[in-house]
């Protein structure tokens, strides 16, 4: 089995057209409170949105303004201009941005005689009991939905299927980020985001089959010799080339902390099989994706400090989308925390075309000096 | 270019509470002086704000900060004083020095983009410069991201006890029963707080506060259909008071202070004159986003000049709650929520567009309005975000095209009051089609 598939990073939209063809439905979704193991047990492909490549999203950004954030702004492009080709689109109120995707989208394909599926849940923002009372009810009504729209009512068993194949890919996943603890890792920070992003334009089968060959396959890589171990915190990125940029001065991502990499895929859900709904909502609830919680700040920092140990990381890239304000104020109690463990952080801002390589370049190439010396 | 008011000594530590204080005895003391028994309500209920803050320990009160939308009336009730941290930002807009020093301590730890109206709270608890212990810490996952960021870290900044209210993202009968499952779970946040108990009397002392806001909201929906009238006889720069009205409802001060400006908006009505500057009423304005606190003046540039006053603005528009069966506590649990839910700025704001559309049918339709400008906070930005259905849907429906201009609506810094005239005086003249009075 090839594993090339892992590293193309362009959307090719394949395996979405192949999955329509036999009849099947697909939707989009944007941000990682939409449970995929739903869309899997009503036989639905699940495509996470990314924006990967997107050079010029003017027409979204009529609709979304440039005071929006330009990785929400690229998915409405890619919408709008048919990149995407899906039945629909469900979301969750991550932050506002997707929400604005949802509501522009829902409004312009309407406008254009489209007829798509188009859905928002509420995802809390603290975790308790009641919260995740309200989302789990927010789920089964998703999970209603999504059984009317393919024909096929989203049970309990399905639930248990789905879920064991999405903790398949989460074991492959774990494996690939236990590669690069190693002293000398065989995969760089660019490779692994291109390998988590893949999941976005497989489907769920292909993904485990070419996460398998590739970890197979894993040990004839040559070992890579770096001049700083680094990690990279932040807004979402779907561009592996931002990762090559840090990586070509000398630096080697060996681990992240955003929602399209490890975040995106997490420990393994554990079932109750009294209630596999709730199961599902409490895991989404409590894992930490991003600070778009209120109640997870502390838990968020001592996570990528705790990393930072385990994976033997020297310095920390802290990445801000512009106009992303979910991920703008973790400095101020994270870089104490860091510099308590002696770890420096450096804050970069940037936008979702790679507009400003060339400064990334030269900030980076200082910070890897400094930490090489 | 002229040098801004110097409001206190930057090298010395400022002390907010005292410092705005001060400044609204100083407007009050001049109102005195000069004579103006008429509008002295404009400011009594600024003091009453202020000082009940500032003397809260004085008057054996706990002090509550809140942020967001939550259930003022029971805080009340426990006998402690609401403290809406929005105020700070509105107050101080207009004081660039001041503002300015709290919105540069922020963006030393978070991005420049984040809303103004939480950059000046959090910079001022940045720098310590409450001058005033709080004691507790009540507020809301909304309005947006920017709140997101500003609560948490007050939250730590104040090392008090805290309380969070997650708003559901509908406004429905689900959310609204979300809400009030919260709401049941903070009255013993409040009796662990304050060490009183939510028992009957103290239910009694809700109900009077609920009965006492209940007035204020009837008062404001008396003062909207006011406005509706035409001509309007109140002056847009008077939307600002109705910010005020969320966190002070249930206060016989905040009943005075709208019962003052309807007798004075109806006695003007009576008499054939208007409160407005308009030498005569030409324009019906809404501004469908945030007031403009840092330069609230351009509303009586615009009465003078165009003869156009604004009539309503999407952040003071209140379709406020009327609360009945006052004894039945689960039914009050669900007029709460749902009163929460349609507070200034979560009820068009938060949520799927179509609740801002369902408010833009309110004032567009029922105030009579034809000119439409989107003063766009830029720090609003999912507003911004929906900026394109909101004004296709009112030139669809209404026939009004909007004028998009970026405000920074607490930061002065951000444009010049030349500039902004310059702006909305080209649509104006050129798009409306308005003669300048002013030239």
């Amino acid at each position: 089995m090839s594993y090339e598939k892992l590293f193309e990073t362009n959307i090719s939209g394949e395996s979405v057209k192949a999955w329509r063809a036999s009849g099947k439905k697909a939707l989009g979704y944007v941000c990682c409170h939409v449970p995929e193991e739903i869309f899997y047990a009503a036989d639905i492909l699940p495509v996470r949105l990314r924006a990967t490549n997107c050079v010029d999203s003017s027409d979204a950004e009529a609709w979304m303004s440039s005071f929006s954030c330009s990785y929400a702004r690229s998915i409405l492009q890619y919408l709008m201009n048919g990149t995407y080709e899906l039945d629909g689109l469900v979301q969750s109120d991550g932050c506002m941005m997707p929400t604005r995707i949802l509501d522009n989208w829902n409004h312009i394909s309407s406008k254009a005689g489209k007829n798509l599926f188009i859905y928002q849940i509420g995802a809390p923002r603290i975790t308790n009991d009641t919260t995740v009372g309200y989302y789990k009810a927010e789920l089964q009504t998703l999970a209603d939905k999504l059984g009317e729209v393919s024909g096929k009512k989203v049970t309990d068993e399905a639930l248990k299927v789905a879920i064991a194949k999405t903790n398949e890919m989460r074991a492959l996943i774990a494996e690939l980020y236990e590669l690069r603890k190693a002293e000398k890792p065989v995969v760089t920070g660019a490779e692994g985001l291109s390998i988590t992003l893949a999941e976005c334009d497989l489907t769920i089968d292909e993904y485990i089959a070419a996460l398998k060959a590739f970890l197979a396959d894993a040990k004839n890589r040559k070992p890579i010799e770096a001049r700083a171990r680094l990690m990279v915190i932040g807004s979402a990125l779907d561009n592996p080339e931002y990762l090559k940029v840090i990586e070509d001065k000398g630096g080697l991502i060996v681990a992240d902390n955003m929602c399209f990499g490890y975040k995106a895929f997490g420990e393994k859900i554990v079932v109750d099989d009294k209630d596999v709904l709730g199961s599902i909502a409490k895991y989404y609830l409590n894992r930490i994706t991003c600070p778009r919680s209120l109640d997870n700040r502390p838990a968020l920092h001592k996570e990528i400090a705790d990393d930072c140990k385990a994976y033997g990381v020297q310095g920390v890239i802290y990445e801000k989308m512009q106009n992303c304000e979910c991920w703008g104020g973790e400095a101020f109690y994270l870089e104490p925390a860091l510099k308590e463990i002696g770890v420096p952080l450096l804050q970069v801002e940037r936008e979702e075309q790679m507009a400003n390589a060339g400064q990334l370049a030269i900030r980076a190439e200082a910070f890897i000096e400094m930490l090489d010396k | 270019m002229a040098t801004p008011t110097q409001n206190f000594d930057p090298t010395q530590p400022v002390n907010m509470i005292d410092l705005t204080c001060n400044q609204v005895d100083s407007i009050y003391q001049h109102m005195l002086s000069k004579g103006m028994p008429e509008v002295m309500w404009t400011v009594d209920i600024q003091k009453f704000v202020w000082e009940e803050v500032r003397d809260a320990k004085k008057n054996g009160k706990k002090l509550v900060a809140f942020g967001g939308p939550v259930p003022v009336t029971i805080i009340r009730a426990f006998d402690c004083v609401p403290f809406f941290l929005d105020t700070i930002p509105t107050r101080i807009a207009s004081m660039e020095d001041l503002c300015g020093r709290y919105i540069d301590e922020t963006e030393k730890y978070a991005p420049t983009s984040m809303c103004a109206i939480d950059k000046a709270q959090l910079g001022c608890a940045l720098k310590g410069e409450f001058g005033i212990d709080i004691d507790a810490f009540v507020h809301a996952t909304v309005p947006c991201d920017s709140a997101r960021i500003a609560y948490p870290m007050m939250e730590r900044l104040f090392g008090c006890p805290c309380f969070t209210f997650d708003c559901p993202f509908r406004h429905d009968a689900k959310g609204y029963a979300y809400l009030a499952e919260q709401i049941e779970a903070f009255v013993p946040f409040m009796e662990e707080l304050t060490g009183l108990k939510w028992d009957a009397a103290r239910y009694q002392k809700f109900v009077e506060i609920t009965e006492e806001s209940n007035k204020s909201y009837d008062l404001l929906t008396q003062l909207g259909d006011l406005r509706k009238k035409t001509p309007c006889v109140l002056p847009g720069r008077m939307l600002v008071l109705n910010e005020i009205v969320a966190p002070i409802a249930g206060t016989p001060e905040c009943t005075a202070m709208l019962a003052s400006q309807l007798e004075m908006g109806n006695m003007l009505a009576d008499m054939g004159m208007t409160g407005t500057r308009c030498p005569e009423e030409r324009y019906r304005v809404c501004l469908m986003q945030n007031m403009l606190w840092s330069n609230t003046g351009i509303m009586d540039w615009m009465e003078k000049c165009y003869g156009a006053v604004t009539v309503m603005d999407g952040f003071g528009y209140q379709d406020g709650v009327i609360f009945d069966d006052l004894n039945n506590w689960e039914h009050v649990k669900m007029q709460l929520a749902e009163s929460m839910l349609l507070t200034p700025m979560i009820h068009g704001a938060t949520g799927p567009t179509e609740y801002w559309l369902k408010v833009i049918d309110k004032m567009y339709s029922d105030y009579k309005v034809n000119v439409s400008i989107f003063m766009g906070h830029v720090g609003c930005k999912h507003t911004w975000a929906s900026g394109k259905i909101v004004t296709d849907y009112i030139q669809e429906k209404y026939g009004i095209p909007t004028l998009y201009v970026d405000v920074d609506a607490i930061d002065p810094r951000y444009k010049s009051n030349d500039e902004l005239r310059a702006q909305i005086g080209e649509y104006m003249e050129s798009v409306v089609g308005a003669e300048n009075f002013c030239k």
